[in-house]
């Protein structure tokens, strides 16, 4: 090899090297800034009443006032207004839509995957245009019918309309589709019917879309906004979310305690997140995917 | 599905038997098809067509829910067609939607562009990238409006910056001020805009300050298709690029951003969707408020539905929301179709 080439070489690898380290630096600055309004708010939780709207304000807290965090646990309403009540109600509905979400959606995406019948193509047609469709326009007429079925502040409200989705069904009825199908012809050479192929075989083979799914559906309940709002009116039916936006008006200045109410409220999704975001992030991308 | 049997059909000519079995066998599976799809079909005939259906009277008919519905024809419609603060919240959101759309987008490709290439830690940058658009809007509206209040970071913040650089900064209360942005530039030239021209006041200070907490949870999760559609390119393209001596730049311009446009048109469009849809961070952070800067349509539908402000008009709600479902279709629709020639170009 020539000299020059050689020489050519080592200073495009250093120039290569610094380019590097630049990048990973501009990444991790733009890493810390997203982070910095929860870093900001959860030292803000343990700040004093004072402290909180003091100009200007201080990034660490004089005194770690950690009874901020149990003043906001036992916070009390009044009539089942309680804070572990919210937790559970918040809890309860997100892990029973999402059970019965990833229950029929996985039904309904094993139909569409495997089985022939009348009326197949019509239905997938509909169910893709309809996840096109805007929320908005159900979302009067979804509300009367509730107020006239009277399930207005009860758990049925939110789960009725929100157990089965056409965006379930298409994901898991792509993921059905890219199963070998080997297995099931031996089962159903062996006798084994639609439900039982259903149950031992495309279930077990299935988990990592499942899991997206059910993810995708705890967090969108954890943090659905709009419905509990217009369904869940009775204080000891809120959500943590609904209890969040009423925490503002209750505490007024004191923004620790709210501030609080914010992180109990996001830790649990984080943490989900965290473990699980590789079956989360794979479930955003295919949204992004099915045009 | 494989019919088992089949091949011993035509072998045999088809004895009456045999078809006789198949045909059962196909009834079965038929069967067993719609069983499988019943809770989809039930939840779909009741809540999505039959709520359609349900709108369509509503939107028709007088109703405060308590007394009978009174048929009243298209007046619901000519009432929002008329109405100022329908035609108020439009224009807000048509501003939000322009500015948060494009933000959102092109922050996006390019947080997607630098997570995309290898770097240790890779999945965990990803990750933390992520992590805003994981909370309630609820959240992140409480952590932002502690923020954005007068003695907040958001003021400490731009105070210090503009200190650097020898300026002062008077602390505004970003969540409770109507100025527009059109008012604050005919202001910088001596000029006046009333307030009582709201439609040539431009988006407010406090519209502004929500849309960029919108373009913050937004963001990542666009980057997260994105990065899925980079995936989707193949390597090869890149290669032969930078032997012809392609920069970065020019790569990025005529491989990436032309072989990315499917997922930009679902990005467009999906960001379009919501945008036009807003309704949480105003229900919590202003109530339309401050003098109907922050007003739009949802919020609306939403208050006249439930009777916030006054008496229980769901016919008026409802005819709203037709109107604005009308809107958000025929623009999802142009950007497909503007999106889609383009895409044949290449």
């Amino acid at each position: 090899m020539e000299p020059a080439v050689l020489i050519n070489n080592k200073r495009r690898s250093y120039g290569r090297y610094i380019k590097f380290v630049l990048r990973y630096l501009f990444i991790l600055i733009i890493a810390a800034f997203l982070f910095t309004p929860f870093i900001l708010a959860f030292l803000g939780t343990v700040k004093t009443d004072a402290e909180i709207i003091a100009w200007p304000p201080k990034i660490l807290p004089e005194h770690w006032l950690w009874t901020n965090w149990l003043d906001t646990w036992n916070t009390d309403l009044g009539r089942g207004g309680t804070f572990p009540r919210w937790l559970f109600n918040t809890a309860f509905l997100s892990v029973v839509t999402a059970s019965l979400q990833v229950l029929f959606c996985s039904m309904g995406g094993y139909a569409f995957a495997r089985l022939k019948f009348r009326g197949k193509n019509i239905i997938f047609t509909f169910l893709l245009s309809s996840m096109m469709l805007p929320g908005i326009v159900t979302l009067v007429p979804k509300y009367v019918l509730m107020a006239k079925i009277h399930l207005i502040n009860t758990y049925w409200a939110l789960i009725l309309p929100g157990s089965v989705e056409a965006f379930g069904i298409f994901l898991l009825t792509q993921y059905f589709k890219s199963i070998p199908s080997e297995l099931e012809d031996a089962c159903k050479i062996d006798g084994a019917g639609y439900f039982e192929i259903f149950k031992n075989v495309i279930i077990p083979l299935s988990t990592p879309a499942l899991l997206t799914l059910f993810i995708l559906k705890f967090q969108a309940m954890w943090n659905n906004f709009l419905d509990a709002l217009l369904y869940l009116s009775r204080v000891s039916m809120w959500t943590l979310n609904i209890a969040l936006m009423t925490f503002q008006q209750q505490y007024k200045a004191q923004w620790n305690l709210t501030l609080v109410g914010a992180m109990f409220n996001a830790f649990p999704v984080l943490i989900l997140f965290f473990m699980f975001s590789r079956y989360y992030m794979e479930g955003v991308s295919f949204s992004g995917l099915k045009g | 599905m494989f019919y088992p049997l089949p091949c011993f059909d035509s072998f045999l000519g088809g004895t009456l038997k045999i078809r006789g079995s198949l045909n059962r066998m196909k009834k079965k599976e038929e069967i067993a098809a719609y069983i499988f799809l019943s809770p989809y079909l039930i939840s779909t005939l009741v809540f999505t067509l039959g709520m359609i259906l349900f709108a369509l009277y509503i939107s028709l008919h007088s109703w405060n829910l308590f007394q009978r519905p009174e048929f009243v024809g298209l007046k619901n419609y000519l009432k929002a067609f008329r109405s100022e603060d329908f035609k108020r919240g439009f224009l807000n959101i048509f501003w939000y939607t322009i500015i948060v759309v494009s933000f959102q987008t092109f922050i996006a490709v390019f947080m997607a562009v630098l997570l995309f290439k290898p770097i240790p830690g890779k999945q965990l940058l990803r990750t933390l990238f992520y992590a805003p658009s994981v909370t309630s809007t609820v959240v992140i509206s409480m952590i932002f409006w502690w923020l954005y209040l007068k003695t907040g970071f958001i003021n400490l913040a731009i105070e210090k910056i503009a200190g650097l650089f020898g300026g002062s900064w008077q602390n505004v209360e970003w969540l409770n001020d109507p100025t527009g942005l059109f008012q604050l530039i005919a202001g910088i030239f001596g000029g006046k805009i009333s307030y009582d021209q709201w439609y040539f006041n431009g988006p407010s200070v406090t519209w502004m300050a929500i849309m960029a907490q919108a373009i913050y949870t937004t963001s990542p999760t666009f980057m997260i298709m994105f990065l899925a559609g980079l995936v989707g390119i193949p390597a090869s393209l890149y290669e032969s690029a930078s032997i012809d001596g392609a920069s970065p730049w020019t790569q990025f311009w005529k491989i990436t951003f032309p072989m990315l446009r499917p997922v930009t048109m679902m990005v467009v469009v999906l960001g379009t969707m919501g945008a036009i849809q807003m309704f949480d961070f105003v229900k919590i952070l202003t109530a339309g408020g401050p003098l109907g800067t922050t007003l739009v349509p949802v919020y609306q539908i939403y208050s006249e539905t439930l009777g916030i402000n006054g008496p229980i008009r769901a016919g008026y709600g409802a005819a709203m929301a037709f109107i604005l479902a009308v809107v958000i279709f025929v623009l999802t629709y142009i950007q497909r179709k503007s999106i889609e020639e383009k895409t044949e170009q290449y």
